[in-house]
């Protein structure tokens, strides 16, 4: 029953049943148990009025944060960018007609727009240095009128996220006497949305001319998501250029899961890349992100944007967020 | 006299005894006081837990441990140690490398010790020795998660005991891998567990408790190699390794010819030209007796040597290290 590899750590169901026959504390005790909730009223309140559940057709698929009182929200965009019917629920009001504004995929945050009046956007703290210990509330189980809060601590210092697979066009490419054709692409990657189509010549990117495969790699070492690159192409002797913009390896080709992933249930997909992060220890799954990390006052720490593993969620700081707020809600504003 | 030196004694064990927070005794926080006298309590002693936390390399993998005395004395998971007289490299949470050595494990309950060799006055926590936690009790676990990040530090999470059985201590402080031999501790910052493994559920993490350990203190300390498995397999006869080349001598006895490089037998100091007498109580006539009785050995075994220097019987112990993969 003991594995052991990279990381120590045993997966052992067989010993929880040697338990049997000892006093348990009851379910609704437990950190997140019912009894719980009545010690963080203000942060259920925040999030009944401030948080949004957002649906695909019935199943819900995440969180939003609301930041304005006519209705514009943020939200993981990779959770929702293949959603078909997305539905949003605030309160108990619902909102079929969902706009996906604009989308920033360096953070992987989209801002949505519903049509409403007087929402009460979330109120932020003077700032996101929270000790280490610190209580912090996130969006949990969800009814149709009830939003169930969640509850752990800051768990870690504050940092970058590394992106982990690095960053690619999302082709594959084939080497003929010195040129370079585009094989598979990727559904959905940078290169397919620029317009890349399997059997076109690359000729160059980011100015570079390519000559080998792995010209391409060394290009694409160090880039970020979202980064803007040029490419040159050529398709039936017309010479095309296009700007690709820059996804991560697993949102183009999936996690590669490591031990502790597999124990890690329902994860982010894009979990990683992030220039700054509050890291808390409130599970969940990949379908709980979006929403707002609250402190006991009910007052915004920032946004959920990643269920990493069992153990690991992060958040973007509020700086940050107010500041992609400003950003996107200013090039959705322009005519 | 005896009496009073006895009830000196308790009140010296009283007065150590840190008070039990009153949010402890509550069925559930009631409201942000509550929650709060909780986390303050964390903040409280993180500083000075965090920094006894250490992440333990070896091998191919990496655990975590805790170290319990000022010279360097560690708590770990039987299966982060693997055995008896293991070289572990520990990393410090200010990112400094200490070499350390496994002591004693029980491999029943996965509880495990090992020791900083390199001399030093090292952070340490107190273990509650007096079994103080009850059902319910608010916990928080450190561990180095996936190994030694220093950017990211060693991670902190919450929890309550929700199950207490012999042998194992059960929270909802979510563990993952690398955590394993890391500490849980109450909300004075004691010691009262040691994580072992868990389950899918993410409220099913187990440790084990600091009893178990204090059963199997002195053991450990000495090295040994307690119950059998399933946290960790006992070496097999025959693996041990003496790292020792000898010569038959005409008239009996052998003569130490090479030393092997790091090993046991170099670290006891045997010299090229000693004359090996006995081993334990057998007497050495050839290279095959010897060979014999050491398959009857296996690593982490000690040995007693007797051998002949300068015309002067002299008698070293040593441990018998595990043989490289043949």
């Amino acid at each position: 029953m003991i594995m052991k590899s990279v990381f120590f750590t045993t997966v052992c169901v067989f010993f929880v049943s040697l338990l049997q026959g000892y006093e348990t504390l009851s379910s609704e005790q437990r950190l997140n148990g019912e009894m719980m909730q009545r010690a963080v009223a203000k942060a259920q309140q925040a999030l009944q009025e401030s948080s949004a559940v957002c649906y695909d057709g019935r199943n819900e698929v995440g969180y939003a944060t609301v930041m304005s009182a006519d209705g514009l929200l943020l939200a993981k965009w990779s959770e929702l960018r293949d959603v078909k019917h997305l539905i949003i629920r605030i309160g108990a009001q619902k909102y079929d007609k969902v706009a996906l504004l604009q989308h920033d995929p360096t953070w992987d945050v989209v801002l949505l727009k519903v049509e409403a009046q007087g929402l009460k956007p979330v109120v932020f703290a003077s700032n996101s240095k929270v000790e280490l210990g610190s209580w912090v509330v996130a969006n949990g189980a969800t009814t149709r009128m009830r939003r169930r809060p969640m509850m752990g601590i800051i768990s870690a210092e504050s940092r970058r996220i590394p992106l982990e697979g690095g960053a690619v066009l999302g082709v594959e490419l084939t080497e003929q006497k010195g040129i370079l054709i585009v094989g598979k692409i990727a559904e959905k990657s940078g290169a397919y949305l620029a317009g890349l189509r399997t059997g076109d010549r690359l000729i160059s990117v980011m100015g570079k001319e390519l000559k080998k495969r792995v010209d391409l790699l060394d290009l694409m070492e160090d880039r970020q998501v979202g980064e803007r690159v040029e490419i040159v192409f050529a398709r039936k002797g017309k010479i095309i250029r296009a700007e690709v913009v820059l996804q991560s390896r697993t949102e183009t080709y999936g996690l590669q899961k490591n031990r502790n992933d597999e124990m890690s249930g329902e994860i982010s997909i894009r979990r990683s890349g992030f220039p700054r992060v509050l890291q808390h220890d409130i599970g969940g799954s990949n379908r709980t992100v979006g929403g707002p990390l609250l402190d006991l006052d009910g007052q915004c720490l920032g946004m959920n944007i990643a269920r990493a593993n069992r153990a690991e969620s992060f958040a973007i700081p509020l700086e940050e967020l107010k500041e992609i707020f400003e950003r996107l809600k200013a090039v959705s504003e322009k005519p | 006299m005896i009496s009073l030196l006895t009830l000196l004694l308790a009140m010296v064990v009283s007065a150590q005894e840190p008070s039990r927070l009153a949010v402890n005794d509550k069925k559930a926080p009631t409201d942000e006081m509550d929650l709060r006298a909780i986390s303050d309590a964390i903040k409280r002693v993180l500083p000075s837990v965090k920094s006894a936390t250490v992440c333990l390399e070896l091998g191919e993998g990496s655990g975590s441990g805790v170290i319990v005395s000022a010279d360097g004395l560690i708590l770990t998971a039987a299966h982060v140690s693997g055995g008896v007289g293991k070289k572990i490299t520990a990393i410090l949470a200010d990112g400094r490398k200490v070499s350390c050595e496994s002591l004693g494990l029980s491999s029943e309950s996965d509880c495990a010790m090992a020791k900083i060799i390199d001399q030093g006055s090292y952070p340490f926590v107190d273990i509650d020795r007096v079994d103080s936690s009850k059902l319910g009790d608010w916990v928080f676990s450190l561990g180095h998660s996936g190994g030694y990040d220093a950017a990211r530090g060693v991670g902190v999470r919450i929890g309550r005991l929700v199950k207490i059985a012999d042998r194992t201590l059960q929270s909802d402080c979510t563990l993952i891998g690398g955590d394993s031999g890391g500490p849980l501790f109450d909300l004075n910052g004691r010691l009262i567990g040691i994580h072992s493994r868990v389950g899918e559920n993410l409220s099913v993490n187990m440790h084990v408790p600091m009893r178990e350990f204090l059963r199997n203190w002195d053991e450990m300390k000495q090295s040994e190699f307690l119950g059998n498995g399933p946290f960790a397999s006992k070496p097999s006869k025959g693996s041990g390794f003496l790292g020792l080349g000898t010569e038959e001598m005409a008239g009996g006895g052998l003569r130490v010819t090479q030393i092997g490089r790091e090993s046991p037998a170099e670290a006891s100091g045997i010299k090229v030209g000693d004359m090996l007498l006995k081993m334990d109580d057998l007497q050495i006539s050839d290279k095959a007796s010897m060979q014999n009785y050491l398959k009857t050995k296996a690593a982490g075994d000690l040995v007693r040597l007797v051998f002949k220097r300068d015309g002067k019987d002299r008698e070293i112990v040593l441990r018998l290290a595990e043989k490289s993969s043949p």
